[in-house]
């Protein structure tokens, strides 16, 4: 990286010299002044860490004595004894399928109907928005009591309406649904950026096909779709790699139960590496986990930027 | 990358409706309409009522919580609860501690990413290209990485325990996308604006203060919400690096006051009337500055679309 910027130096300070201004020299003391806090940042909270947090997950480290390097070591343990670690992959996994599809199709289908010219328009988009904006915690511990089996109103209401009610976190089946529909509730994030990418289509491109006679449905999957999938890749590389990293939701209401229905691989690393419940903290166990969980990140926005191709339209015609 | 906000610099909000739906017979109009608002309605209902709800354990006394069936509404009003209810959660420490934090976390991380991308974008300099995608890139490291080694360094200096870690790294360029957002920002201004400023004796430091600063308000204005936003919700850190509780931020004291602790059920008519509370600040800056929140999404969303 290093050498990489110092071979970069000489053609660049070349051009500058002979094109632009005069006072070259200052503009590079001062750029490296201006810029200087972030890179400080950059080396101490950034490049060390990772480098120092690969190096832990191949050691035996407790945070007391010297780590011990065990090579491989943590990771055969991960896969192969760890009775914990499939259930918190299979956890994790499971959170990804059910949050990403829905929060993009429910994302999708809020910025539709807010896109549409009706009174009180505003209102609506407002009020879809509101739960993205209250702190984490004070609506996840809101919604720990709305879906209290006896006396949350997730319940009361059902209840009056003559429908099926459910232990929700207190029941295995259910406890990630649950979690899901309390990350659901802050849609209005997904929400916002596909409105502000569907306002971004060029109106003529729906005039020419209201003048070809198309229909609403062939308008959205011919015209809409095909003029946002730049942002619903984005959206995807998002909310996926949000989801991966879940924490607060299954640490407030759960705390991973019942069983291991809940215990994401974020809440795993948690405690594995920061239990106070008196155990010894295993910090390379829950290094060699952060970096699976790094791995199947980088993996996931990897394919979805290779394939991207296929789906997402993109402008090639010169402006 | 030469893509600009080019919503940005206007101040109206960005989002405007498209055109109605092309006008057919008015009874079918008519169902559209009522469709669109039975929709609208529950729509607002799911995102409010919850809320709402919240406000009637605030106001109902500790027993009637727990009544079954569940009434509705609470059968008298416990205005006490918003006063007892801060004090057995030591409210007003915590939103000290909050204040404080979040205060200094949202001056650090905006100034140096103004920095940053004063820099990326008007000067030129070795290594210009090199260090913006280096930061750009760092947006997709997950936190969690830098955690445990994080954790043991702040340790070793003594940091554990104190706020340090929470605000310190705010001043080093700590948010990436802050960087990135003020670098396109600072782009999209006319270059002849530094030139003139040039012309007329001022140094880097006087353009980037009373040039640059006033002109691109709407751009930090929006970091300075993201900020807070991130600041004030934060609670897996606060968590980490925080051990006692006089110490804590409002998430880790208000998520601790309902944690299961010892089989003791927590005075929930005490928690929703603080929970209110916790909500305001947040509340009272969207409302004030809602704009702001959207535009700084909607710049993301229009600066990759192009």
């Amino acid at each position: 990286m290093n050498r990489d910027g110092r071979r970069r130096k000489v053609p660049r300070a070349g051009k500058v010299g002979r094109g632009l201004s005069r006072n070259a020299g200052s503009d590079v003391k001062a750029a490296y002044l201006f810029i200087s806090p972030a890179i400080i940042g950059f080396t101490v909270f950034v490049v060390y860490p990772l480098v120092r947090s690969f190096y832990l997950s191949l050691t035996k480290y407790n945070g007391l004595s010297d780590p011990v390097f065990v090579g491989l070591g943590n990771f055969r343990r991960l896969f192969t004894v760890d009775p914990a670690f499939w259930p918190s992959l299979r956890a994790t996994g499971y959170l990804v399928l059910l949050y990403v599809p829905l929060s993009l199709a429910l994302g999708l289908a809020l910025a539709v109907f807010c896109n549409q010219r009706f009174a009180g328009v505003r209102i609506v988009r407002t009020l879809a928005y509101l739960p993205v904006v209250l702190p984490a915690v004070a609506t996840i511990t809101l919604w720990k009591f709305i879906l209290n089996p006896q006396v949350g109103l997730a319940n009361t209401i059902l209840d009056k309406l003559h429908l099926p009610t459910s232990d929700w976190l207190q029941s295995p089946a259910m406890s990630m649904p649950s979690i899901v529909i309390v990350m659901l509730w802050g849609v209005g994030g997904t929400m916002i950026i596909f409105l502000a990418a569907l306002q971004a289509v060029p109106n003529e491109l729906y005039e020419a096909a209201r003048v070809d006679g198309a229909g609403p449905y062939s308008v959205f999957f011919r015209i809409t779709l095909p003029m946002i999938s730049p942002i619903m890749l984005l959206q995807v590389i998002l909310q996926t790699t949000a989801a991966l990293q879940t924490f607060n939701q299954p640490k407030i209401l759960t705390n991973g139960g019942p069983g291991f229905s809940t215990n994401v691989l974020m809440l795993s690393i948690y405690n594995n590496g920061f239990s106070n419940l008196g155990r010894i903290p295993q910090l390379g166990y829950a290094s060699a986990q952060v970096w699976v969980l790094f791995i199947v990140i980088i993996a996931v926005i990897a394919l979805t930027a290779k394939f991207s191709s296929l789906w997402t339209y993109s402008d090639n015609t010169p402006d | 990358m030469t893509t600009l906000p080019t919503e940005a610099p206007a101040p109206a909000p960005a989002l405007t409706e498209t055109p109605a739906a092309p006008k057919r017979s008015t009874g079918k109009r008519t169902a559209r309409t009522t469709s669109w608002y039975v929709t609208a309605l529950f729509i607002c209902s799911v995102m409010v009522v919850p809320l709402l709800w919240m406000i009637t354990i605030g106001l109902k006394s500790g027993s009637a919580v727990f009544e079954v069936p569940p009434r509705l509404l609470p059968r008298e009003f416990q205005w006490s609860n918003f006063v007892n209810g801060p004090e057995a959660i030591r409210f007003p420490r915590l939103l000290l501690n909050s204040t404080i934090i979040t205060m200094l976390s949202v001056l650090g991380g905006v100034m140096t990413a103004m920095m940053a991308g004063y820099a990326l974008a008007r000067l030129r300099f070795p290594g210009q290209k090199v260090w913006f995608y280096l930061f750009v890139g760092s947006m997709l490291l997950p936190g969690v990485v830098g955690l445990i080694p994080l954790f043991q360094l702040y340790k070793s200096i003594g940091w554990y325990d104190t706020w340090l870690p929470l605000i310190v790294p705010a001043f080093f360029g700590g948010n990436p996308l802050f960087i990135f957002l003020a670098r396109q920002y600072f782009m999209a201004i006319p270059y002849s604006i530094d030139e003139a400023a040039k012309i007329d004796g001022a140094g880097h430091l006087r353009i980037f203060v009373s040039v640059m600063l006033p002109l691109t308000r709407p751009a930090w204005i929006t970091m300075a919400i993201l900020a807070f936003q991130a600041s004030w919700n934060d609670f897996l850190n606060p968590l980490v690096y925080l051990y006692s509780a006089d110490k804590w931020p409002l998430s880790v004291g208000m998520a601790q006051f309902v944690s299961p602790f010892a089989g003791q059920t927590p005075n929930w008519s005490y928690y929703m009337a603080t929970n209110l509370l916790y909500m305001l600040p947040p509340l009272i800056i969207f409302f004030a500055a809602q704009r702001y929140f959207i535009q700084g999404l909607g710049s993301l969303g229009s600066t990759t679309q192009k």
